[in-house]
């Protein structure tokens, strides 16, 4: 099955309304907020978040929202199952309570990347599998940003956490590659799977659009650079954003119908190096000396990956 | 003991001043502790760090409720109820403000109890770094300056020790001392005496009662009022929009994360300065080179 939106292929013509109101104390540059504020600017009003325990927990703050639509705060490992519930409970008040069908909203589950590879994996999988419908959008910025940057499962091979420093034994900082839950999903068959970034709104957009005509789970993995936990000036949050995509690190793609297709491919992808040395999260990579070993490790995982398409 | 607090925006480099300020102490044979306070990290958001000296062993815990020494990193700061700089300070608390403007005209504007120290110290990190906002060095010099404890040599020892732990380079770090010497030499030292002060009491414990559920667990009624918030004094650069230039592209609109750049009636782009935290990826991503940004200089004009 697919699905025939109408994409848009100007700026100009993306939602001028701010969905997600400014005054938020999340940091100045903040990719993933980018990505929120643009998935809404397409999601419209009739939105109801469920939002894990995470940075975008300071989106709302007592007695401030920036949304216009509900926002319950859960756990980290419970969003999904919080939307399991409201959903329930709307359904409910729609079938047997008399609530106008007009009056229906969208349930979207807000989390980052510790809760969605980590603690909240096992509550989505069965929330995917019982073909719950709602919205999941994870801000992957790759650790544990709100608690001072700690190791996720999202954070990349080379990179360096506060519980996975380089040091003389683990010279590469992280030692596992990224946890691939985007094929993890796939593996459900939920109706609709994206990636998206904050640098590519009008592929962000279209995804969202193509998402919202669907029903059942649908599920998004953004990246968010993070100026904070990364390391770099939050002036180059889309810098880096782009970076992630040309040198092939973060794959935009989407899985519809059982088929996974990649809706920006670099033409030449650019090296690894371009991305990493960047961020100060990668700088052992680059000082006292360069690690040729690791950085060829990360290259040869990213060609790895393009090769079958290539 | 001295206690000193350091106030400032994430990003500014306040807890590495309290460290700094902490290794040179303890390279000058006293006593030291320091420690940052914040929540959730974030960018430009107020933080407090602090540092005890002393020539006993430390043995007071927990925040710094009456310092002896308060040194402010952003004069916006001052007027800010959450972050509060000047709690606790009375006319014998020592402030230290970095800000353009002269002592006197700080003590009329912010109505302090005395005059404080001002010293521009953004501008010479701009000079020495090339980053206005890195703000730890120099504080970390004009608080050991002002204890009057500190020599230069153990306080350029410990920006080498305290920087060095935080993986700057060689090159970085001989920079931060030449800034260092010059802040620490273009002041008045030993300004501040030890006064004898009552341990502070540990806080009491507060009894929860349980409340109603309406109380308990509140709503917000009103949509989007986060707006009533301003984060635009978190703003360190203005960016401004030179109109002349301006293609009205709309880039800058879409990239900016916190919905601070509306799109004015002539179809170009407005920037809501009550809202704007001067992360300055419009300037950076404008095609036209149409946004340039100057340094906020002060909480007033």
């Amino acid at each position: 099955m697919t699905t025939d939106t109408i994409p848009i292929k100007k700026i100009k013509e993306i939602n001028r309304d701010e969905l997600v109101a400014p005054g938020t104390p999340l940091c100045a540059g903040c990719g993933g907020l980018e990505a929120l504020r643009l998935a809404q600017k397409e999601l419209g009003e009739n939105v109801l978040f469920t939002n894990a325990a995470g940075c975008f927990t300071l989106l709302s703050v007592y007695p401030f929202t920036p949304f216009r639509g509900s926002w319950l705060y859960t756990s980290m490992s419970s969003p999904a199952a919080a939307a399991q519930g409201i959903r329930d409970a709307l359904d409910v008040r729609m079938d047997k309570r008399g609530l106008d069908r007009s009056e229906d909203m969208q349930v979207m589950v807000i989390a980052g990347d510790g809760s969605t590879y980590d603690m909240g994996l096992s509550p989505t999988s069965a929330a995917i599998h019982r073909g719950l419908d709602f919205i999941y959008f994870c801000y992957d910025n790759e650790g544990y940003g709100n608690t001072g940057f700690q190791l996720s499962a999202a954070s990349p091979l080379g990179s360096a956490t506060q519980t996975a420093p380089p040091t003389r034994l683990h010279p590469s900082g992280t030692e596992a590659g990224k946890k691939d839950l985007f094929s993890i999903w796939a593996a459900h068959h939920p109706p609709y799977i994206a990636t998206v970034s904050p640098r590519e709104p009008l592929d962000l957009i279209n995804k969202v659009r193509k998402a919202q005509a669907l029903k059942g789970p649908r599920l998004f993995i953004s990246l968010a650079p993070c100026p904070t936990g990364w390391g770099f000036d939050p002036r180059q949050m889309h810098l880096i954003a782009k970076l992630a995509v040309d040198t092939g690190i973060f794959p935009l793609k989407e899985y519809e119908g059982g088929t996974v297709v990649h809706t920006r491919v670099p033409r030449k992808r650019q090296p690894v190096e371009t991305y990493l040395e960047l961020q100060k999260r990668f700088r052992h990579l680059f000082v006292p000396e360069k690690r040729e070993d690791i950085i060829a490790a990360i290259q040869k995982s990213v060609d790895d990956y393009w090769g079958p398409y290539e | 003991m001295l206690r000193i607090r350091f106030h400032g925006r994430g990003g500014q480099g306040i807890k590495t001043a309290s460290q700094i300020l902490g290794s040179a102490a303890f390279l000058s044979e006293f006593r030291a502790q320091d420690f940052p306070l914040y929540g959730a990290e974030r960018r430009g958001a107020p933080i407090v760090a602090s540092t005890r000296i002393d020539r006993k062993n430390v043995m007071e815990r927990g925040a710094i409720y009456h310092p002896d020494l308060v040194l402010v990193g952003d004069e916006s700061l001052i007027g800010d109820p959450v972050a509060a700089p000047l709690s606790g300070t009375d006319s014998s608390t020592l402030i230290f403000i970095n800000s353009t403007h002269r002592p006197e005209d700080l003590r009329d504007h912010f109505k302090l109890f005395s005059l404080p120290v001002s010293a521009d110290l953004t501008r010479l990190c701009e000079l020495h770094l090339k980053r206005g906002n890195v703000l730890s060095t120099a504080l970390a010099a004009a608080a050991a300056r002002l204890t009057g404890l500190i020599s230069l040599e153990a306080l350029l020892q410990a920006v080498d020790m305290e920087l060095g732990e935080s993986g700057l380079g060689r090159e970085i770090r001989e920079k931060n001392q030449t800034l260092a010497g010059e802040v620490f030499n273009s002041m008045d030292g030993g300004t501040l005496v030890e006064k004898e002060r009552t341990p502070e009491p540990a806080a009491a414990f507060l009894d929860m009662k349980q409340e109603e559920v309406s109380r308990a667990a509140p709503l917000v009624l009103t949509p989007g009022n986060m707006a009533l918030r301003k984060t635009g004094n978190w703003r360190m650069e203005r960016p401004e929009i030179n109109y002349e230039d301006c293609n009205a592209c709309w880039i800058c609109f879409v990239r900016c994360p916190d919905g601070a750049m509306g799109i004015g009636t002539d179809g170009k782009p407005v920037i809501d300065y009550e809202h704007c935290k001067g992360c300055l990826i419009c300037a950076e991503e404008c095609p036209k080179h149409a946004i340039h940004f100057t340094r906020e200089v002060s909480a007033w004009v």
